[in-house]
């Protein structure tokens, strides 16, 4: 503990240096910008700042990067509160509740909610990582590819509880979701499968078309024929900060966001997209009144935005530790610290104590920054929406298509956008939510690689699953909750009907 | 492309090639060149590519652009160079699995979208060894403990590697085959990085990985190397017996090199041998490769054609011999 305590203190002394906080708060800045804007995520926005760190040193490049990592999770919320459009992936549940609060005349408290919520569990995050980096490392790496399937199992079951609309409905999406996720190179076999001989196909349908077409593109299309003309939020300075009640109704919900989206976040995935679906369907059943959720529960904004931003810390240590990437952004990052010469690995913290605990450091000054940059700043993005829908609109349009081509240069992925746009649009008019579609589409290649892994390692024999304690585990908590469903459902069968006439006739809600 | 760049461009390379007569339109150089990087930043191709191009820039005095155009596992990235237009402003950095794709289609019976025909090789830049590891779980201490064991329970030993045909997959395959048709099971996972976290947390129990991915988890105790795929030993593993020696004729390098579309004229591809040759041998091309735990592995055109080749021939053999999968 007190070593820790002796390198954290070099770590500041290196962190601490000005150019080190310059570029912190570069990669702060432009994460947060990255973050608003829809369709630029941050595995974009590091990319494109990757060959400009080249001129730096590794502590300086690791710092900026990742400032545009988890800057990013801060400023996902913003446009996800005010336009329902979510800046980043794991903004999508704040869409719900964050843009509710909005059209109740709570848009600044949501905005300054999110914002809080994301310091404090960016800021215990890293208290964390600090801590127990090595031991919690050791525990990513036993997840194999049976205890992933387990996991994407019990991860699928949650997503059932979330439905804003009815179950079925979820699930049928979430199935749709999983489909698309088939669409691509067969890793097993190498078969092409459904790519209709387009190689742009082959590597499957990207997430972020799809994402920027359902959420972006669709609510766009859908709000003319929406009839809100003219209703545009203006709040009061002193409307910005959240009533003595919500900030009572956040406080657990960003503790037990921080908590959950940290032990997600050191799994290897797209954890900090899950953590904030997990969080948001946690926040909904622990909830005293899971009726508010979908109509503006403070709960349902504090939990996921937390959770994503505890996550996005969280994958950082095993990359740390381990050298390990737990996703695309991390890997990029490990490539960044390659290029200066630093292996990332388990010799990291012995052979360059100096990026490590800088970088670990620089981590706490830049949580701060984002803290001082986004309250202050929330004023500036609340009157984005005084700008007239005529010339938002097009605008995000264009952000979109430019966002989306940017990516990966291919103009197949700006068509994919485009249909799922069409898509978006149709399915918002018959009332199902594309959230669990976009989820689905997220896990199918990841839960379908590591189920075919599990059964190459057991030689074809399901009992595996059973004989890994990790996956035992999660599968068992995984029956509770869907035999717990199976109660509530058959007891309440009548409720439930009524409910689906409900959405039917256009009033849907859970 | 300016008028002032253009004028700077050409007086450059006019004077940089003062031997031959040139007319000012024609001289190559004259605007930026794009290097087409197959692979999502942070690979092998990027890594090398951009000190490359950064050294690059003074030597032909313009413009040296990364354009990643990843997918299919470098597919579409060597697609889109091959159908480039053959005029030296568009070449293509690729590694060792350029040489595959076209079998792998074959296999499958589709029609390639490229093959080596396409290419006009330039130059190698690096080659780095591959390593057969076993993680520190494993009870074996060489590589004959190893095959006898996989002789005793054949299918049962599991490997992990980049994906089906892969980059990793291809040497095993090789090894499996000199050794005298071990069968190994194959655990495929999307990239160099989930194989080796697929091979710590004992989810497989043999990789071969390149020594550079694998340095950090080796002299940490947590991978046990017990061959090396290179014809000398590496100076990073000295103590690494080669295949060779062994006893096993397979040798296998993670390499990375330049290509120019077909077609590209010959003075265009003179020129740019020069220059790359010129670059790769800079302190500071060099020096960037020292830190990616790499060592410059330079061949020029003939000697990296020869190379490239025999490349070719083995890889091509190694995925007929793994065949198609349909499980």
């Amino acid at each position: 503990m007190e070593d820790t305590l002796h390198s954290l203190m070099l770590g500041f002394s290196v962190a601490l240096q000005p150019s080190n906080l310059w570029y912190a708060f570069l990669g702060c800045l432009v994460g947060t910008l990255v973050g608003v804007l829809p369709g630029i995520g941050p595995l974009s926005g590091i990319s494109i700042l990757l060959p400009i760190t080249f001129g730096l040193n590794a502590t300086q490049a690791v710092i900026m990067l990742a400032g545009i990592y988890y800057g990013s999770q801060y400023g996902g919320s913003t446009t996800s509160i005010l336009m329902r459009i979510p800046g980043e992936a794991s903004s999508v549940m704040t869409c719900i509740d964050g843009n509710a609060m909005a059209k109740k005349g709570r848009a600044g408290a949501a905005l300054c909610i999110a914002a809080v919520g994301s310091w404090i569990a960016g800021t215990f995050g890293i208290i964390v990582l600090t801590i127990v980096a090595p031991p919690l490392a050791t525990l990513a790496l036993r997840f194999g590819p049976p205890e992933y399937t387990a996991l994407l199992v019990l991860g699928l079951i949650f997503l059932a509880y979330m439905s804003s609309t009815s179950l079925v409905r979820t699930l049928l999406m979430a199935c749709l979701g999983l489909f698309f996720g088939m669409i691509g190179i067969d890793n097993m076999t190498g078969h092409f499968r459904y790519s209709f001989d387009l190689p742009e196909l082959g590597d499957g349908i990207g997430i972020v078309p799809v994402a920027v077409g359902l959420f972006g593109l669709g609510e766009i299309l859908a709000t003319p024929s929406k009839n809100v003309i003219g209703e545009v939020i203006r709040p009061k300075l002193r409307e910005l900060l959240p009533s003595r009640e919500e900030w009572r109704q956040s406080a657990w919900p960003i503790a037990r966001g921080s908590v959950l989206g940290f032990l997600i976040g050191i799994i290897p995935g797209s954890a900090h997209i899950i953590s904030s679906f997990l969080s948001y369907a946690l926040e909904k059943k622990v909830s005293k009144h899971p009726e508010e959720f979908g109509k503006g529960a403070v709960a349902g904004v504090a939990g996921p935005e937390s959770a994503n931003n505890a996550a996005s810390t969280g994958a950082f240590v095993p990359m740390l530790a381990l050298g390990l990437p737990t996703g695309p952004i991390t890997a990029v990052l490990i490539g960044a610290l390659m290029v200066h010469g630093v292996n990332a690995g388990p010799q990291l913290i012995t052979e360059h104590p100096d990026v490590f605990w800088g970088f670990v450091a620089s981590m706490y000054v830049g949580n701060l920054m984002l803290l001082a940059l986004n309250l202050p700043l929330v004023g500036i993005f609340v009157t984005v929406l005084r700008i007239p829908y005529a010339y938002l609109y097009p605008l995000i349009i264009m952000f979109c298509v430019i966002g989306v081509y940017e990516v990966s240069h291919s103009i197949v992925d700006v068509w994919i956008m485009l249909i799922m746009g069409m898509l978006g649009y149709a399915l918002r008019k018959f009332g199902f939510d594309p959230a669990p579609l976009v989820l689905g589409l997220v896990i199918a290649p990841v839960f379908e690689q590591s189920l075919r892994q599990s059964l190459i390692m057991s030689n074809g024999n399901y009992m595996i699953f059973t004989q890994r304690p990790i996956a035992v585990m999660l599968l068992i908590v995984s029956a509770g909750l869907l035999l717990m469903s199976a109660i509530s459902f058959a007891l309440k069968r009548k409720d439930w009907r009524a409910k689906l006439a409900e959405v039917e006739a256009g009033e849907g809600s859970s | 492309m300016d008028r002032r760049h253009f004028v700077i461009g050409s007086a450059a390379t006019a004077a940089a090639l003062a031997s031959k007569p040139s007319i000012a339109q024609d001289a190559y150089p004259s605007h930026a060149v794009t290097f087409i990087n197959p692979f999502p930043p942070g690979g092998a191709a990027d890594v090398v590519g951009r000190p490359l191009a950064a050294v690059l820039e003074p030597i032909i005095k313009q413009p040296c652009v990364i354009d990643t155009k990843a997918g299919a596992a470098g597919a579409v990235g060597g697609q889109v160079a091959a159908s480039a237009k053959p005029d030296g402003y568009t070449l293509l950095i690729h590694i060792t699995s350029i040489s595959g794709f076209a079998e792998v289609d074959k296999l499958f019976g589709r029609q390639p979208k490229f093959t080596n025909a396409d290419f006009i090789p330039i130059a190698r830049l690096v080659a780095d060894p591959c390593v057969l590891l076993v993680n520190d779980q494993q009870p074996y201490k060489s590589l004959k403990d190893l095959v006898e064991d996989a002789k005793k329970r054949p299918d049962d030993i599991i490997y992990s590697s980049s994906g089906l045909y892969g980059a990793l997959h291809i040497p095993m395959a090789l090894f499996a085959k000199a050794a005298g048709g071990l069968k190994f099971r194959h655990l495929p996972t999307n990239g160099g990085g989930p194989a080796l976290t697929a091979i710590l947390g004992n989810n497989s129990q043999v990789l071969v990985s390149s020594v550079s991915a694998s340095l950090a988890q080796i002299k940490a105790g947590k991978l046990k190397p017990l061959a090396l795929f290179g014809a000398q030993r590496s100076k990073a593993l000295p103590d690494v017996p080669t295949m060779k020696e062994s006893g096993y004729d397979v040798e296998y390098y993670l390499w990375v090199g330049v290509f120019a579309p077909k077609g590209t004229p010959d003075n265009v591809i003179t020129y740019l041998r020069t220059a790359i040759d010129k670059a790769a041998h800079t302190d500071q091309f060099k020096g960037a490769m020292t830190n990616l735990g790499q060592e410059l592995g330079y061949l020029d055109q003939a000697d990296f054609k020869k190379f490239w080749d025999a490349d070719t021939k083995h890889i091509e053999d190694a995925i007929r011999q793994i065949g198609r999968v349909d499980t």
